[in-house]
């Protein structure tokens, strides 16, 4: 250990390949790891300029060095110059913005009226790509009036953006409710709009996703109304369903492009398992320990490297640890710096510009780093912690690798049933398809909301389609409590003084939220908002609650107002909450036979009850302590899937064994769940009933947690197969002794033999023979 | 979308029929209280024309049909004299040889989003002595081409728009209505907005600018039983829903005051001016509107005008006292506007005499009075010593003030660089360089 120690503090620069092979020979590290896997590098796939290229943006391109196009970037250009509608999904960092950029300037050249309208889902990556914009504008002699509109715009010039901006750079939040609903403000963009610039497509997800679906919907009467046909760009990461995707938010047929011309050097990628604390228990130590030792080693070898933890709280902690380690050694930790959301913009600047020059050795950031801002590439990435998603883990591994040199990337999984499924499955991060996003834009609450705001922008014809299908159905719903009305020429117009955008938060699904109201500063200030449904258990009282990886405490929940009072606070605990849950199916969409029962997908009625809450420590998940929650009962109307069993299958099962195996086989799915349908696992409920008073049987229900789904149920219900077999593989594989956090729950909660009956019961669910004979 | 789903749809809708708050909703609350609207189901019958008539017919207006829509159209006229040269004097002045058209709009919300739906027009106008209001009521949604086709008519090219903040309400929702339907609006050839006016007029003795405040106050109008512009929106919305043409008699009442008092503002404008005669203002005018209508001049760097209005109004401000001990009184006031106005059009005797004399009266702007003093005395008269008495008279009130609890930050600040400096000067000049 000695020895160790001293090698350690030597500050020898070297090669990224060098220090890998001697943080491999650290006998800690060599001891986790789980896989390791090397991608080999390639060169760059170049096409020369289309001829048909202005001159001038040419002119622009070799002024910044560059000899021809990408693959995919050319590819983008011919594409929407035939006038289709496209999605560009390539790696991060591999030049996807020039796919728009260059169409856009080409288009404004051509013709000075034309506009094109760029959708961020953050502000940094606005200011970003304006940036990016005027500097080709200007490499071109081209005058561009190219602005940001968003929440921080100055009324003064607010005007000359609506009139006069040629490319106009906003959020979906801003198009849905500070463009949109003015639009005859609007006109000359929407008149002569021929660009729409969906970046970051995969971020619109789920609700979110479906919101914003929706709000594009309504982006497109607009147009049709003002006479403009604009082409759709999308760029996403990769994910594993891009068209589908694209054509859910659009609604358009969309041509993937996806042949990545950008060079990639030779890149390494190890995963690391801490170590089991508890062999009974199954309790193992959290990621940031081998995290730091990853980083530091390859710190003092000079490499530039990132390293990313999952919480504001854990970045605090990594940049602390690693700063200390390197004083220590009289190292360079004055060139480690923290990036994360609540830094200002300006110092936010500042540490890209230094990661770009190489003045900033390290960085350790939350996922505000994923998103594409530019900080050029480093040499090594250390995950603390599985990010969620195989996706997002690719997008954090992107972010080392320069174009021609071997880099490295440490995924150091955390605590959590995810990261140990991902650490002894490290097949499911190297040959599994990325998750799929899964949007419904047609989930009724978020439909029913975004035609109201659709029908105050204008009227709709009879017959006229929102969507997939003609609304009028919708709207005689709507006209029922008056806000919209059906008048003499059987157009539906808006009836009410409501400004119904202001009632949608694209953020959430249901109409009623609760607003969360941050206490802490010189002046209370909104921090965001949750529905009703998810509010009892993430803003009861004395629940910290995270947002944008910060934590807060709240400290009143004000229920009758609808608003939680919380503070910025730092503790290293999270907290959970347990809601008494009882479930009941209202309608069967689908149904099929499986072994020793049926699977099937519909509509439910959850009616759930917020009881207790239990503080758990962030890195352990060790349980700290626990408070009552009093919050009324609420009601849900969502999509499940759920399994239901013969009940002759399970007859010689006692009581008690059955509710053991069932509560056990459903935490299991409901991991696997969240890892097929790239979720969070707080979008999925579980409910386990012994005898389900509907179907007189045993079942276990896996419900969305928001008002109407977005259609994970039904993707469940299709991918049962892997599902099930997904969680037999969790509980066999994971080497704790009788359930643990990571598998079918601790084993004070299940007993002693929770695992066993869990894993019994997977198996027959998954038709192996053996337990059906012994049923019978 | 198939047929299975559109029937899915259907059922979907229902259970959200049956569960009041959309989908999600704690057990325990109970259905809008209001309930849903009355008539709402009730069926618009089918007979649009029929519409229209109903309401034409309750509000004794007559029936506009065309090829896209109908609209009912309300006139009343009456006798209100208004003398026109004297507007040309407005501020913002208006040419009195057009035709004024003057506009009021009520509509279903304040916003000027594009969801607002301006259903009522009222236009205002001369013919000789006779005044007459025409109102355009809007029968139905699917109208509203015709209405504003109508109104477009009524806008002469060489109009000029006298409204109650329409500068940014009436006017700009109306020209994103014409947006909405793919037209653009009608030209005119200016827009007199009375509330900036108002404003700067009478605010100063008037709980607020309102226009039913404003009127009452400067035109001694009181209107009974008029419908509280909050309670429109709804007014319009009932009838909508029940085609009850009824509803909107109040609310054509209430539009019809309105352009009526912007008739009757016009004309207390015009008295204010001077009315025919050639003398700019009226000097029987509140001095507090007199110094309103001055600064009013200033802004727009009419400064004999405003000279004007400060010299009529000087006499009758002395009897006006101030609210409260912070408050600058009226006729000190003036006399700074006036002494300011006097050394812009370069009168320095004129407004050195109006500084001093401020000065020596010893009020709340005394040590305002004096500073100004003293600069003259430095700069134009070149007397130093003079000037460094006038600035220790002011650092004396100042002092005075500030034991009365009434500190004059901005005197002590000017004070703290401005005598040194003199007495530097002083020193200098006396210390005997026989060039200087």
């Amino acid at each position: 250990m000695f020895y160790l120690e001293v090698v350690m503090r030597l500050y020898t620069p070297l090669d990224t390949r060098q220090a890998l092979d001697r943080l491999l020979d650290d006998p800690v590290i060599a001891g986790a790891v789980t896989a390791r896997r090397t991608l080999a590098g390639r060169p760059a796939d170049m096409v020369p300029f289309p001829d048909w290229l202005q001159p001038r943006l040419r002119k622009a391109l070799v002024g910044r060095g560059l000899t021809g196009l990408y693959r995919h970037q050319a590819d983008a250009m011919e594409a929407l110059r035939a006038g289709r509608d496209v999605a560009v999904v390539t790696p991060t960092a591999s030049g996807k913005s020039l796919c728009y950029h260059l169409p856009v300037l080409q288009s404004v050249m051509e013709d000075p009226a034309a506009r094109a309208l760029y959708l961020f889902p953050t502000k940094a990556l606005s200011q970003d790509q304006l940036a990016e914009i005027r500097d080709l504008a200007r490499r071109a002699d081209l005058p561009l009036e190219a602005a940001v509109y968003d929440g921080d715009t100055p009324a003064p010039i607010r005007s000359s953006i609506r009139s006069a901006g040629q490319i106009v750079v906003t959020n979906p939040d801003m198009l849905h409710g500070a463009i949109l609903p003015y639009h005859t403000k609007w006109f000359q963009l929407f008149e002569q709009l021929r660009y729409i610039v969906i970046d970051e497509a995969h971020t619109y997800r789920g609700v979110f996703g479906s919101h914003v679906a929706n709000v594009l919907r309504r982006l497109a009467r607009v147009c049709a109304h003002y006479g403009s046909t604009p082409r759709i760009v999308c760029c996403s990461a990769t994910i594993g369903n891009p068209r589908q995707l694209a054509e859910a938010l659009t609604g358009r047929s969309i041509q993937v492009l996806d042949r990545n011309g950008a060079p990639s050097g030779e890149k390494h990628i190890v995963v690391l398992r801490p170590p089991l604390l508890d062999e009974r228990s199954g309790v193992r130590a959290g990621s940031s320990g081998l995290a730091r030792r990853a980083a530091l080693s390859f710190l003092r070898a000079g490499r530039q490297t990132i390293v990313f933890g999952r919480s504001r709280v854990a970045v605090e902690l990594l940049l602390s640890g690693l700063r200390e380690a390197l004083r220590d050694g009289r190292g360079p930790f004055e060139r480690v710096q923290g990036y994360r959301g609540g830094y200002l913009p300006s110092e936010r600047r500042r540490i890209e510009a230094g990661l770009r020059s190489g003045e900033v050795l390290g960085v350790v950031s939350t996922n505000a780093l994923e998103l594409g801002i530019d900080i050029g590439r480093l040499d090594v990435a250390v995950l603390s912690g599985y990010p969620g998603t195989i996706a997002g883990t690719w997008q954090q591994i992107g972010r080392a690798g320069r174009r021609q040199e071997v880099s490295a990337a440490v995924l150091v999984a955390g605590a959590g049933p995810v990261d140990q499924y991902v650490a002894s499955h490290p097949e499911h991060l190297f040959e599994g398809t990325p998750e799929e996003a899964r949007i419904d834009p047609d989930n009724l609450h978020v439909l029913l909301a975004h035609l109201r705001a659709a029908t105050f922008e204008l009227p709709f014809a009879s017959g006229e389609r929102f969507g997939l299908a003609p609304a009028d159905d919708l709207l005689a719903f709507l006209a029922e409590d008056g806000h919209v009305r059906q008048a003499q020429d059987r157009r539906w117009y808006w009836a009410s003084e409501n400004f119904p955008a202001s009632e949608i938060s694209l953020r959430v699904a249901a109409p009623e939220n609760v607003v969360i109201i941050d206490t802490g500063g010189e002046r209370p200030r909104v921090l965001g908002e949750v529905d009703l449904f998810s509010a009892r258990t993430l803003v009861h009282e004395n629940a910290i609650y995270l947002h944008g990886s910060r934590q807060f405490h709240v400290d009143r929940l004000d229920w009758e107002e609808r608003k939680a009072y919380v503070r910025p606070i730092d503790v290293e605990h999270y907290t959970q909450a347990e809601l008494a849950v009882t479930l009941k199916p209202l309608e069967t969409f689908d149904e099929a036979p499986l072994a020793g029962g049926t699977r099937a997908h519909g509509e439910v009625m959850v009616a759930s009850l917020a009881t207790i809450y239990k503080k758990l420590r962030l890195e352990t998940n060790e349980n700290l302590g626990w408070g009552r929650i009093h919050l009324p009962e609420i009601e849900l109307h969502t999509t499940a899937y759920w399994l239901s069993l013969e009940p002759k299958v399970a007859s010689d099962w006692t009581r008690t064994e059955l509710d053991v195996a069932l509560v056990g086989a459903g935490r299991v799915m409901q991991t696997v769940a969240s890892i097929l349908l790239m979720s969070d696992p707080r979008d999925l409920g579980m409910v386990a009933q012994i005898r389900s008073p509907h179907a007189e049987r045993p079942v276990i229900y896996l419900y969305e947690a928001v008002p109407g789904g977005v259609g994970m149920a039904v993707r469940l219900f299709q991918r049962h197969g892997e599902l099930v077999e997904g969680a037999r593989q969790l509980v066999a594989s994971c080497p704790c002794e009788d359930g643990c956090p990571a598998c079918t729950g601790p084993r004070g909660e299940t007993g002693g033999n929770g695992r066993i009956l869990a894993e019994r019961l997977l198996r027959l669910l998954h038709g192996d023979g053996e337990m059906g004979s012994r049923a019978a | 979308m198939d047929a299975s789903a559109l029937a899915l749809r259907a059922r979907r809708l229902e259970r959200l029929r049956s569960t009041p708050g959309s989908g999600v909703a704690a057990k325990t609350s109970t259905p809008d209280p209001a309930g849903p609207a009355l008539g709402t189901r009730r069926s618009m019958s089918g007979r649009p024309q029929r519409r229209a008539e109903v309401l034409a017919k309750a509000l004794g207006g007559r029936l506009i049909g065309g090829s896209n829509g109908r609209l009912v159209e309300v006139e009343r006229s009456g006798s209100l004299a208004l003398s026109r040269p004297p507007l040309a004097r407005l501020p913002d002045p208006v040419q009195p040889e057009r035709p004024l058209v003057l506009l009021d709009t009520e509509t279903t919300g304040l916003g000027t989003a594009a969801g607002t739906l301006p259903f009522l027009c009222g236009l205002g106008s001369w013919e000789g002595e006779r005044f007459s209001v025409r109102q355009l009521v809007l029968p139905d949604h699917a109208d509203e081409p015709a209405l504003l086709e109508r109104l477009a008519e009524a806008i002469p090219v060489d109009a000029w728009l006298v409204t109650y903040n329409g500068r940014s309400f009436d006017w700009p929702l109306l020209v994103s209505r014409f947006r909405l339907h793919g037209f653009a609006a009608p030209a005119h050839g200016g827009h007199l907005d009375l509330l900036p006016l108002a404003r700067q007029l009478w605010r100063h003795r008037l709980a607020d600018a309102r226009l039913s405040t404003v009127e009452s106050g400067v035109a001694g109008v009181r209107r009974l039983g008029d419908l509280p512009g909050a309670a429109i929106p709804e007014r319009y919305f009932r009838y909508l829903r029940t085609g009850q043409g009824w509803l909107l008699a109040d609310v054509v009442r209430h539009n019809r005051q309105d352009v009526a008092s912007l008739a009757r503002l016009l004309r207390v404008l015009a008295q204010a001016l001077g009315g025919d005669s050639a003398s700019a203002v009226d000097g029987t005018m509140h001095p507090g509107d007199l110094c309103g209508l001055g600064r009013a001049y200033v802004r727009r760097g009419r400064l004999e005008e405003a000279l004007d209005c400060f010299d009529a109004a000087v006499t009758g401000a002395r009897s006006i006292l101030a609210a409260d001990p912070w408050t600058v009184p009226l006729h000190e006031r003036l006399a700074m506007d006036r002494a300011r106005v006097l050394a812009r059009l370069d009168r320095r005797m004129e407004a050195v005499a109006a500084w001093a004399a401020l000065a020596e009266e010893g009020g709340r702007l005394s040590g305002l009075a004096w500073i100004q003093v003293a600069k003259y005395r430095e700069h134009d008269e070149r007397d130093p010593v003079g000037a460094l008495e006038a600035a220790s008279r002011a650092a004396r009130e100042a002092t005075r003030r500030s034991a009365l609890g009434l500190p004059l930050p901005w005197v002590e600040r000017d004070l703290e660089r401005r005598a040194p400096r003199l007495r530097r000067l002083i020193h200098s000049l006396s210390a005997g360089s026989p060039a200087a």
